[in-house]
């Protein structure tokens, strides 16, 4: 799983039937140095994930990628690459070649 | 597998009911060298692995689903903690 900030959500005008009371919601994945100096910040790549837990906006997710983000739909199929599983509260994120930086 | 070193903690009240009772940690992968690369990802961790440890994660989503049933969103977890990494700076 990664970590993203919830940037926003999708809504579709025709989607796959899978999709149907799936929420999607745009997340800007968050890097080491903004995670480090804990700003709230991304700067990753956004993409689209699947949702269940209806993050707010600015609200810390954890996203699982690849063939897990479909398990939720089992033993359906979803056409999904991208699960919230986590709304985060807070993280403890201090690696020691970052102590200090930006401080 | 590869060798992560975990960095931090998480807390997260609301999850996916798969996960519930789950303890996450926050890990950074190392590459050969032992320094970290990439973005942090979030691991479950049921060996009790603590901050600064350098970690062997798997990336085998079908582990998880074992332990916590077929509908989990999860696919890393720490399946073991690193005593050495002979080459490698990032063991301990």
């Amino acid at each position: 799983m990664r970590l993203g900030i919830v940037r926003g959500h999708v809504v579709l005008h025709t989607a796959a039937p899978e999709l149907l009371g799936t929420r999607l919601v745009i997340v800007e994945p968050v890097t080491a140095a903004n995670l480090a100096a804990g700003n709230g910040q991304g700067g990753g790549k956004a993409l689209v994930v699947a949702d269940h837990l209806d993050p707010g906006l600015g609200q810390m997710v954890a996203f699982v990628e690849g063939r897990e983000a479909a398990n939720p739909y089992f033993p359906g199929k979803a056409p999904v690459d991208a699960y919230c599983a986590l709304l985060v509260d807070a993280t403890d994120f201090r690696p020691p070649d970052r102590e200090g930086v930006g401080s | 597998m590869y060798l992560a070193r975990i960095d931090g903690t998480l807390v997260a009240t609301r999850k996916h009911a798969t996960l519930e009772g789950c303890r996450f940690l926050v890990a950074q992968r190392l590459e050969a060298d032992g320094r970290p690369s990439g973005e942090p990802v979030v691991v479950l961790d049921r060996l009790g692995a603590r901050r600064g440890t350098t970690v062997l994660v798997s990336t085998d989503g079908d582990a998880v689903r074992r332990l916590q049933g077929n509908t989990v969103p999860a696919r890393l977890s720490v399946v073991g903690i690193v005593d050495e990494a002979v080459g490698q700076a990032g063991g301990r």
